[in-house]
Formats: C-alpha cells, sequence, structure tokens
C-alpha cells in the first residue's frame, strides 16, 4: 500500500530528485551549464540594469531539484557570471565600487537562499520519510488487526472475553463455532457462569473470582453447546489487565475435551482392569526394574512399599527359579514371544516358595520397540493343593484296588478251596496282570499311560522276564488301551511259558510297536514274535485266553495270528485315535 | 536250637490285619506245610517273638494302618532278631518306593501264591542252613 500524496509540481520535483537522486558530478554539471544558460539568456535578453535577476531563481531551483552543495556552488558561479556580464571576463578590474557591492550583495542574498531553500528540501524528505513510517506503522497495525483476527477465528478453542460480573463481551468465530452458537447477539451480556452444569457452575464462579482479584484458574467441566450437545471443558480463565494495572476483563479460554476425556476414561477402565484384577500383574523394564505392580501382586509376594522402585525381577524368584527367567524366560519375550510356565515366586517377608503359572510377554512402544516386560501371572497354590490332594486320593484308591484284588483273590481261593490249583494260579495272575495295569494308570492320575510302561509292567512280573525283547517309539494310550494290552501280553506271555518259546531255555520273544499312517490317521501296529522255541501250534480249544488275545487291542479285533513252525507270531492293529482315547 | 525241628513244619508269623487276607495268608502258610502263627497287629507281632524264639519267618502286610508304620516294623525285627527272615506285601506300596530291610523279599498284591511259596520255601532252607552249623 503506496499512498502518494499529490502536492504542487515543486513538491514532486523535489520528491523525484530525492527518488532518483543524479551522480554528484552530473549534479554540479547541470547546475554549471544551468547558471552559464541563464547568464547567456542575461547577456541577450535582459537589460544590464537586471543583472542577477534571473539568477536566484535559477540557483533556488538547482538547490530544491539538487542539493545545498550544489546550490551553493551555482551561487557562486552565479555570482561571478554576473559580474562578469557586466564587463566581461578580461575588464574586472574596471567595476565600479557599488558594482561589486551588488555583486556581494547579489552573493550573499543569494546563499541565504540557497541555504533556505536546502533547509526547505531537507524538510520535504524529512516529512517524506515521517509520512511514509506513518504509512508503514499503519499498514503493519491492520496486518497485525488481521492476524490476531484470523488466529482468534481459527482458533478451535472457544475465547471469550467477560466483563468484571462475568457476562459475555465477546467470542471468537472459531469459538461460536465449537459451542454451536448462530446468533452471538442473543447470548452477549449473558452471565457466563450460568452456561455450566452441576460442579461446573460452581467452579466457574470461583474461577470469575479469582479473576477479579487477579489470579488465573482452570477447572475442567461439562457444559452443553448451545445446540444441546453434551461437552466436557477443560477452561482457563485469565484476568485482562487494564492500564491501571488492575483487572478490567476476564478472558476465558475453553477446550473442547470430550474425546480426550473419552479416552481417557477407556484408559482409566485397563487401569482399574489390572487393578482390580485377582490374578498378579505387573510390569518391568527391560532392565528388569519393576515398575508396576497390582495390588492382588503386592498381596502375593507380600511387597508392601507400593512405590518401591528398586525391585528387579530376580528379587521374586529363588535363585533356581531365577536362573530359569533370566536364562530362558526374559530373552525368549526380549525376542518378541511370549513364555509361560509353572514356576515358584518366593514371598518376601516369609522366603515361602509359592508356585504359580508365570506368563510373560513384550510390551512395545508405538514404533514396536520393547520397552518392557509385562506378566499376569496366577497363584497355582490352590491347584497345587489339589492337584497333591488328587495324587493322594489316586494312590489311596490304588491302593484301596489293590487290596480289594486281594480280597477278591482270598475269597475266591478260600471259596474253590483246594479244587483246582491251576486254575486258582491262572486266576491269580490275571488278578495280578489287571493291578498291574492300574499301577501304571495311576501314576497319570488314571488318564494315560505310556505303552512302554505297560509292556513292562504286565511281561516283568514273569520269570522269564529276561527274555523279552520290548521295543517301540513313546505312545502314550488310553487307560481302555491300557487294561485290554495288559490282560492281552499276559495271556501271550503265560502261553508262550506254557506252550511257546519260552517253554524252552533258547527261546526268545520280542514286542515291537510302531506308528503309521496310511492316509486314514495314525495306525498303531503290535508285534508278537516268539522264535527258538518249539513249532506254533494253533489250540484246538478256545478259552479266555485265547479270547481275550483275539479282542485285541481295543476289543473288536484287528489281531492276525500266524502258527508257524519257527514259532508263534501274533500282529495286532488298532487306530492310534482309538487307543488313545479315554 | 538243639531239637531237631522237621522242615516243613517251621514256624511262620503271618501279620495281617485284614481279615479275609489273614484267614488266606494262613491258609497258604499251612498248605505250604508251615505251622501258621497269627498277628493281628504289630503290638501283637513283638509280643509273638518275643515269646517264640523257633519263628524265623515272617510274613507281613505292610498296609497296616494303626500303629507303626509296616516298613519301621519290619526293620525293627531284622534289627531285634537278625536271622528272622522276612517276606513283605502291600498293596500301596512298590517294592521301588521302600527301603527294604536286608535279606527282605517283596510280593505286591494281589500276592501270586506260587511265588511267596516258593520264597519262604528258600528261606526255610536258609534256616535249616543255619541250624545245621
Amino acid at each position: 500500500m503506496t499512498s502518494k500524496t499529490e502536492g504542487s509540481f515543486i513538491d514532486r520535483a523535489v520528491m523525484r530528485s530525492l527518488d532518483r537522486p543524479l551522480p554528484l558530478v552530473a549534479q554540479y554539471a547541470v547546475a554549471a551549464l544551468v547558471i552559464v544558460l541563464v547568464a547567456v539568456a542575461r547577456v541577450l535578453f535582459l537589460p544590464a540594469s537586471l543583472p542577477w535577476l534571473l539568477f536566484i531563481p535559477a540557483t533556488i531551483a538547482i538547490t530544491l531539484a539538487l542539493s545545498r552543495g550544489v546550490g551553493y556552488a551555482a551561487a557562486v558561479l552565479s555570482a561571478a557570471l554576473g559580474m562578469a556580464s557586466m564587463l566581461g571576463p578580461l575588464h574586472l578590474a574596471e567595476l565600479s565600487q557599488s558594482q561589486w557591492a551588488a555583486g556581494g550583495l547579489f552573493l550573499i542574498v543569494d546563499l541565504g537562499l540557497v541555504a533556505l531553500a536546502g533547509a526547505f528540501r531537507i524538510s520535504l524528505a524529512n516529512a517524506r520519510a515521517l509520512n511514509e513510517s506513518l504509512a508503514e506503522s499503519g499498514r503493519g497495525a491492520l496486518e497485525r488487526e488481521a492476524f490476531v483476527s484470523s488466529v482468534l477465528a481459527s482458533s478451535t478453542d472457544c475465547i471469550k472475553v467477560l466483563d468484571l460480573e462475568g457476562r459475555l463481551t465477546f467470542m471468537s468465530e472459531g469459538g461460536q463455532r465449537v459451542m454451536e452458537v448462530s446468533d452471538f447477539n442473543a447470548i452477549v451480556g449473558c452471565p457466563w457462569p450460568d452456561f455450566w452444569q452441576g460442579a461446573g457452575n460452581v467452579e466457574a464462579n470461583a474461577a470469575i473470582e479469582a479473576a477479579r482479584q487477579g489470579r488465573s484458574a482452570r477447572f475442567i467441566g461439562k457444559a452443553d453447546t448451545f445446540a444441546g450437545t453434551p461437552r466436557w471443558w477443560h477452561v482457563a480463565v485469565s484476568p485482562i489487565f487494564g492500564s491501571d494495572g488492575k483487572p478490567n476483563r476476564i478472558l476465558s479460554v475453553s477446550r473442547d475435551i470430550t474425546d480426550l476425556r473419552a479416552s481417557e476414561q477407556d484408559r482409566d477402565r485397563f487401569v482399574r482392569l489390572a487393578e482390580n484384577s485377582t490374578d498378579f500383574v505387573g510390569m518391568a523394564d527391560t532392565d528388569g526394574h519393576v515398575s508396576y505392580l497390582n495390588d492382588a501382586a503386592r498381596r502375593l509376594v507380600g511387597v508392601n512399599d507400593a512405590g518401591d522402585r528398586s525391585l528387579t525381577v530376580s528379587d521374586f524368584f529363588p535363585p533356581d527359579q531365577n536362573e530359569i527367567v533370566q536364562r530362558d524366560v526374559l530373552p525368549a519375550v526380549a525376542a518378541g514371544g511370549t513364555w509361560s510356565g509353572e514356576l515358584c515366586f518366593r514371598h518376601f517377608e516369609s522366603g515361602e516358595l509359592i508356585p504359580v503359572l508365570y506368563s510373560v510377554f513384550p510390551i512395545t512402544d508405538a514404533d514396536g520397540e520393547l520397552v518392557g516386560y509385562g506378566t499376569v501371572t496366577r497363584d497355582y497354590r490352590a491347584k497345587k493343593a489339589f492337584e497333591e490332594q488328587l495324587r493322594l486320593l489316586n494312590g489311596e484308591l490304588s491302593h484301596r484296588l489293590k487290596n480289594t484284588l486281594s480280597i477278591v483273590q482270598a475269597i475266591a481261593i478260600q471259596t474253590l478251596g483246594t479244587a483246582d490249583p491251576a486254575m486258582l494260579s491262572a486266576f491269580s495272575k490275571r488278578l495280578n496282570a489287571l493291578s498291574a495295569a492300574h499301577d501304571v494308570l495311576v501314576k497319570e492320575s488314571w488318564s494315560t499311560a505310556s505303552l512302554g510302561d505297560v509292556a513292562h509292567a504286565a511281561l516283568g512280573s514273569f520269570d522269564e522276564a529276561r527274555r523279552f525283547t520290548i521295543q517301540g517309539p513313546d505312545l502314550t494310550i488310553g487307560p481302555r488301551a491300557t487294561l485290554a494290552l495288559s490282560l492281552l501280553l499276559h495271556e501271550l506271555a503265560t502261553n508262550a511259558t506254557k506252550y511257546g518259546a519260552l517253554s524252552v531255555q533258547e527261546g526268545r520273544v520280542s514286542l515291537t510297536w510302531s506308528c503309521e499312517d496310511n492316509g486314514n490317521g495314525a495306525q498303531l501296529s503290535l508285534e508278537w514274535v516268539e522264535r527258538g522255541g518249539p513249532p506254533a501250534i494253533a489250540p484246538t480249544r478256545r478259552g479266555f485266553g485265547s479270547r481275550i488275545i483275539r479282542m485285541g487291542l481295543t476289543g473288536s479285533g484287528g489281531v492276525d495270528l500266524r502258527y508257524e513252525p519257527e514259532g508263534f507270531t501274533a500282529v495286532m492293529s488298532a487306530p492310534l485315535e482309538q487307543i488313545q482315547q479315554a | 536250637m538243639g531239637q531237631f525241628t522237621p522242615f516243613l513244619r517251621h514256624p511262620v508269623l503271618v501279620i495281617e490285619d485284614e481279615p479275609i487276607l489273614r484267614i488266606d495268608a494262613l491258609d497258604m502258610v499251612e498248605q505250604a506245610g508251615f505251622e501258621a502263627v497269627e498277628a493281628m497287629s504289630v503290638d501283637d507281632a513283638i509280643r509273638i517273638l518275643e515269646t517264640r524264639p523257633d519263628i524265623r519267618i515272617v510274613y507281613m502286610d505292610l498296609d497296616m494302618p494303626r500303629g507303626v508304620k509296616g516298613i519301621e516294623l519290619a526293620a525293627r525285627i531284622r534289627d531285634r532278631w537278625p536271622p528272622i527272615e522276612i517276606v513283605l506285601t502291600a498293596a500301596y506300596f512298590n517294592e521301588q518306593d521302600l527301603t527294604m530291610p536286608a535279606r527282605a523279599e517283596f510280593y505286591p498284591k494281589p500276592v501270586q501264591r506260587d511265588n511267596v511259596i516258593a520264597a519262604m520255601r528258600r528261606m526255610a532252607g536258609h534256616v535249616e542252613d543255619q541250624a545245621d552249623s
């Protein structure tokens, strides 16, 4: 914005010369030329009685247009040429005294005029500079004003100015938007604290009172917008001081924190989730320093001081367990995995070992960098006690069962008397096989048994136990298959002792098993091979024993019996899935 | 002992608190040709052993719930009457869970009579040897 004040011709000429000054040499040349031309004009056109007339305006014009210095030079030149023009250059000495006086007077007057014109020129220049700086500052003020009002308009905060009574006098444009004000005139002058509900109203009044006394105040409150939308606001209220240093108005800036508050509430809920959990919830830095423990955690291990930051993960474990944590757990988690397993904590006061299910997971920041370890650990004392109880009960049950089998055997023997000792012996041995199977089952709480264990238990009671070769992969089988296989192996071994390979010194028996998947699921195949005994002959009579053998592993067959000259072979197979069923 | 004791009439002390098992055990011992002496409890057994120095074989059930633990009694018998041979049975224990007294033999329940009788006869042979020497 450039405002050129329209002035007189002289003004404009002077301005022009100020704006675009000629080089100094050119200025003197122009001045000299003008004065010479004036002198010539004076000789040609003016009478000798007016020798100085034209020089005066010329030097004034030169001074105004060029500068005072050039003006002085022009005045001196004018005086010289003026004098010369009266006589001609070669006759200076012939000038009269009055002519010398007039020339000197002219020079003094002209120099004075030059000084005046020069001062005028300088003041013109100053006035112009002042004018320009005024215009400049006016522009700056306008720009600042425009800037402030655009800031106010674009801020999403609601910026308000209140009078000392708390009445609304101004609200920023952006503020009107967030407060959903359609017509500010409708609410101007309204008492601002009335916009607040409940506790917010009390806080707002207190903030106004504080601002009146020159203090700032802030609070968080709930207020509806003018369109009725409920919102949470963070409000800062501060006094605006007048020139007397006393508050004369009040500034109130409210920020909509509804979303923030919602996310805070979400986070609050997570914090409460951890706080209220009955599981041990804890967090540690990457260097192992514990940064958080919930109440359940502190109770479990007996840490009272919530703010004790010197605890490390190691402090929670006895030495042997800590070794596992440092060697296996933390490295696994630091590598981005999780770890879960049964360990023991150590109580901080009593030193009691506390069996726990320890689960650790990495805690990462927004960039995925590891910042610590988290754990949700379950107190396993009750579970362990229960397991111990179960183990005891199992042992007791097994004991009672075997005792009962003993009593059954005693009753059978006492009932049947000595009628058939061989039959009683066979009966007693079958009871024994059954009992051995239960022994194996009780080891895993009656749920599963290892096939190898079952075979060793069933065949171990035979005198010829050394002559069995038992071989096969580790496999677990269910309780039903355990009982069936135990009785079956007992019958096979009994037969081998009576008629087969074990009836002679050199005979041997091998029991091998393997698992194969032929496309219909894994199939267990078990082979009983007798060698070194008499040629095998199929029995003519089918007793209980041979029926047990024919039932196979699952009670439904799958048994191939071969009676060959080199010995007896039994191949039994069944789907592994059935064998492993409960 | 100076007098001759027929091989098959060696007395065998049966310590068993379960009546039916005791009847059966006594029957087993007698059928095997031994003299059966019965004890219903640990205290009972100690008393009998104190008055019957001729008893050299003890058949004992470790599962007795009252009084001293069976295995401790067995150890005490071994200490107090070193020559006595001991045959043990139990439902609650396995042989590997027990610290067996020296020379004692263990047969898990339900016992196979043949095995137990064979053991007793072997032990009676030892007793004979000791008596001879």
